[in-house]
């Protein structure tokens, strides 16, 4: 019954938007949004730094890209996926040596000052450049950023840029903040960090720890009749259990980022007045991968990786860890990627006969007691989906007479035993694919990355034929052959198994039936909402 | 009428006994009944108890059998219990007894000790323990012990204060023995009753304390512990509440046998004293 109610709303939401999208404005049958009203939404985690620019991370983009834009936004039907905001076009030189942004006029700072192409070149280089997260990797050659005039911002790379990486980067790695309020001082410090200005439909009024983050409606913002919502209240909720509970009480609208468990999902799909949402995460997919830490002789030896792979039964994982909100994995490229994601690679189907003649054959033979040898296990804490598959995982070993002794830490203890002190054998991650492999994905197999980057490959792995292959990708202009080197890069990656990826999974939010115009981006959780509505 | 007798007439005394005695049963009874790893994947996930009888009491979010978590869990359970209690009296036991037999600067010294131990709740030393050197059995062991060694020191010392004064101790010092034969071997035996009371009430706090901990992840998770199990149906409270209350109930039927024992001793010697 509660897929039937699923789809049935799904359809009805996409038939409404393509309605929205075809029709003629003012034929008011496709539900014309409403204007006014707070919208209450439950926040998980409370990020201390809400400066999007420097810490690009969803957790952050949940609350300030309410309030700071980025150039571009994801889209499911955009050119190459793209949708504008800050800025309306891009183009690339031939050579790659510079990409032109034409900017959007018009557009006010919420502290009434303009934005112009400055504020673009400030954010770029003194901030994505040299201090954010994502943002080191894929700016490294970026030199410098000229403004002929205060609408255009051209990026000026050192080497031939793939415009494609550049494209793909735009949702996540370029918000753009106001020159004016950072330029003195040091950046990491500025208050504006813990009370961000942008030029989003949202500005920040208030942040009360351990209770609530308020933003406003921006009066003067640039979108015709936007934003929708008078105000959005984060309620800070850090029990998942709570959420559920919050929601059935009308207390809050919205619970993004799954913060209903799963095995609740069912339920509460049955309760009048709340929908279940899968959809609204496209870009966003977050991996679940068995991290290998390949110092270990044992773990070395690709027979003994192979073993392992064939021991997991995915499907069992998406079945009953995420109760079927997941997708099974191939390689490092998720499915749902429009762009990379290749089929054509090995598989390793759930045998765990073929895992143990594998083990035997690479003279790891059982002991008296059943066992070959012993490892250390340290699944992340992050997630419950993360914990359970560590606890999965120990069985799976076992069954091929691989004794995994499990290791909990909490989460600064699991990034300092993983990525710094290498003090794993078998480690479960989810790092997430953020359109690109470029972007965080071939850093998990990449070699001579320096101790202690969290989400990177810190399992000793080398294999020059794939670094060569990264570093060509890296350079390489035209699209299509550059995607052809990443399906290469997933096709080689799979056959070697640096790690192994089990499964792929995104988000779900729960609504009120209240709620309009969800899920209408792949990353809408973390897109500015300015057309978000409340029904009365 | 001998004493064992006299305990088990008190009726509280063989509530508790039978508690214990199934508790213990389930304990060394776990590998024989259900052999193997009790974390193994037994069936479906999340199917509810008494629907399957290979599977009474249902199985988990990954399908793991919580009748042999369960009894497995007792295990831990009642060994940890045990395990810190030991510690606990053994250490409170030796600190109190020497502090109230030297006297001057050493009782001071030993009894500032114990004033900070006892000024930190119990709990939080624990945790902080657990979290700083990393979790698995003997570290939560010690850390429960780390918390609860004060009270049997402190009704120690103060059975040995009046104790040391007695003529038989006069008479020990006479004869030449070494003061700290006299300690342990004259004076300890016979302040070891009224310590050996709190036994009940410790193990209880200890069990308690051990779930608590394997509740918010920093128990052992190579080991079933009933606080573990109620920590992983938390997630599925709304749809699968007996993953939370079948080890809920374990839990509670367990403090209260140790407890109801306790208080069976407790009423035992009453009863002799005013016989006596």
């Amino acid at each position: 019954m509660s897929d039937f109610r699923i789809s049935r709303r799904t359809m009805l939401a996409s038939s409404a938007m393509l309605l929205a999208s075809t029709a003629m404005p003012g034929i008011g049958w496709a539900q014309t949004p409403k204007k006014g009203g707070r919208l209450v939404v439950a926040a998980d985690s409370e990020p201390r730094n809400l400066n999007p620019a420097i810490v690009a991370s969803n957790g952050v983009f949940f609350i300030s890209s309410k309030i700071v834009e980025t150039l571009a936004e994801a889209s499911f039907d955009g050119k190459d996926g793209l949708e504008p905001r800050l800025a309306l076009s891009w183009q690339s030189a031939p050579d790659g040596l510079s990409v032109t942004f034409k900017l959007r006029e018009g557009v006010k700072w919420h502290d009434g000052k303009p934005f112009t192409s400055a504020d673009v070149a400030f954010s770029a280089l003194q901030i994505w450049k040299p201090l954010q997260n994502l943002g080191r990797s894929v700016f490294k050659d970026l030199e410098a950023v000229d403004t002929p005039d205060d609408l255009t911002a051209v990026f000026k790379f050192a080497k031939p840029t793939p415009f494609q990486l550049i494209r793909n980067a735009l949702p996540a790695l370029s918000s753009v903040v106001p020159k004016h309020v950072y330029e003195t001082g040091k950046i990491e410090d500025n208050p504006a960090n813990n009370a961000p200005v942008g030029t989003g439909p949202f500005k920040f009024a208030e942040y009360k720890a351990g209770q609530y983050y308020r933003l406003q409606k921006n009066t003067d913002y640039w979108g015709k009749d936007e934003p929708y919502l008078d105000e959005i209240i984060y309620q800070v909720l850090p029990d998942r259990t709570s959420a559920a509970s919050a929601l059935e009480a009308e207390e809050i609208h919205l619970a993004a980022f799954s913060a209903v468990p799963l095995a609740d999902l069912d339920r509460i799909s049955k309760v009048p007045g709340l929908k279940v949402i899968t959809k609204g995460y496209e870009g966003l997919t977050y991996q679940l991968v068995v991290e290998i830490n390949h110092r270990r002789k044992e773990l070395a030896d690709l027979k003994v990786r192979q073993a392992i792979a064939h021991a997991i039964d995915k499907d069992f994982v998406v079945k009953t860890i995420f109760l079927g909100y997941a997708a099974t994995a191939t390689g490092p490229v998720p499915k749902n990627d429009p762009q990379f994601y290749t089929a054509d690679v090995p598989t390793y189907a759930f045998d765990v006969a073929k895992a143990n003649a594998l083990l035997d054959e690479a003279g790891y033979i059982r002991g008296a007691n059943g066992k070959r040898f012993s490892l250390k296990l340290l699944p992340a804490p992050y997630f419950n989906e993360t914990k359970q598959f560590g606890d999965y995982l120990r069985q799976a070993l076992a069954a091929i007479g691989i004794d995994a002794e499990l290791v909990n830490n909490d989460s600064p203890a699991h990034i300092k035993a993983v990525y710094t002190d290498h003090a794993f054998d078998l480690a479960v991650g989810p790092p997430v694919f953020r359109g690109d492999p470029a972007i965080s994905t071939t850093i998990l197999v990449q070699s001579g990355i320096p101790d202690g980057v969290p989400f990177s490959n810190q399992g000793g792995y080398k294999n020059e034929a794939l670094d060569a292959l990264i570093a060509k990708a890296s350079e390489t202009l035209d699209s299509a052959a550059r995607t052809e080197l990443y399906k290469e890069f997933q096709k080689k990656v799979v056959e070697d198994l640096p790690l192994i990826n089990v499964a792929e999974w995104s988000f779900i939010s729960v609504a009120r039936d209240t709620v309009g115009n969800i899920a209408n981006n792949p990353r809408w959780a973390v897109s500015n909402w300015a057309d978000t509505y409340l029904e009365s | 009428m001998n004493p064992l007798r006299r305990f088990l007439r008190v009726p509280e005394a063989r509530a508790g006994v039978v508690i214990l005695a199934a508790l213990l049963a389930m304990a060394l009874s776990a590998s024989l009944f259900f052999p193997g790893d009790p974390q193994a994947i037994a069936g479906p996930a999340l199917l509810p108890p008494f629907k399957d009888w290979s599977l009474p009491l249902g199985t988990d979010r990954l399908g793991r059998d919580v009748l042999a978590e369960l009894f497995h869990g007792a295990r831990t359970s009642l060994a940890v219990g045990i395990a810190a209690a030991a510690a606990a009296l053994v250490i409170g036991a030796i600190i109190g007894t020497l502090a109230g037999f030297a006297g001057g600067l050493i009782d001071e010294l030993l009894m500032r000790t114990t004033d900070a131990f006892q000024t930190v709740p119990s709990f939080l030393l624990a945790l902080a323990f657990v979290s700083v050197v990393g979790p698995s059995l003997g570290v939560v062991v010690a850390a429960i012990a780390l918390g609860a060694w004060t009270g049997p020191a402190r009704v120690a010392r103060a059975e040995v204060l009046s104790i040391r004064e007695r003529d038989f101790v006069a008479g020990a010092r006479v004869t030449g023995m070494h003061p700290l034969e006299i300690a342990f071997r004259e004076i300890l035996p016979n302040a070891l009753p009224p310590v050996l009371a709190l036994s009940s009430v410790i193990v209880a706090a200890a069990i308690l304390t051990e779930a608590a901990l394997s509740f918010l992840g920093l128990g052992d998770p190579n080991r079933v512990t009933w606080g573990g199990m109620i920590a992983e149906g938390r997630a599925v409270l709304r749809t699968a509440p007996f993953l939370s209350i079948i080890p809920g109930i374990a839990l509670v039927l367990t403090v209260l046998g140790v407890y109801l024992a306790g208080e069976g001793v407790v009423e035992t010697t009453a009863v002799r004293r005013s016989l006596s």
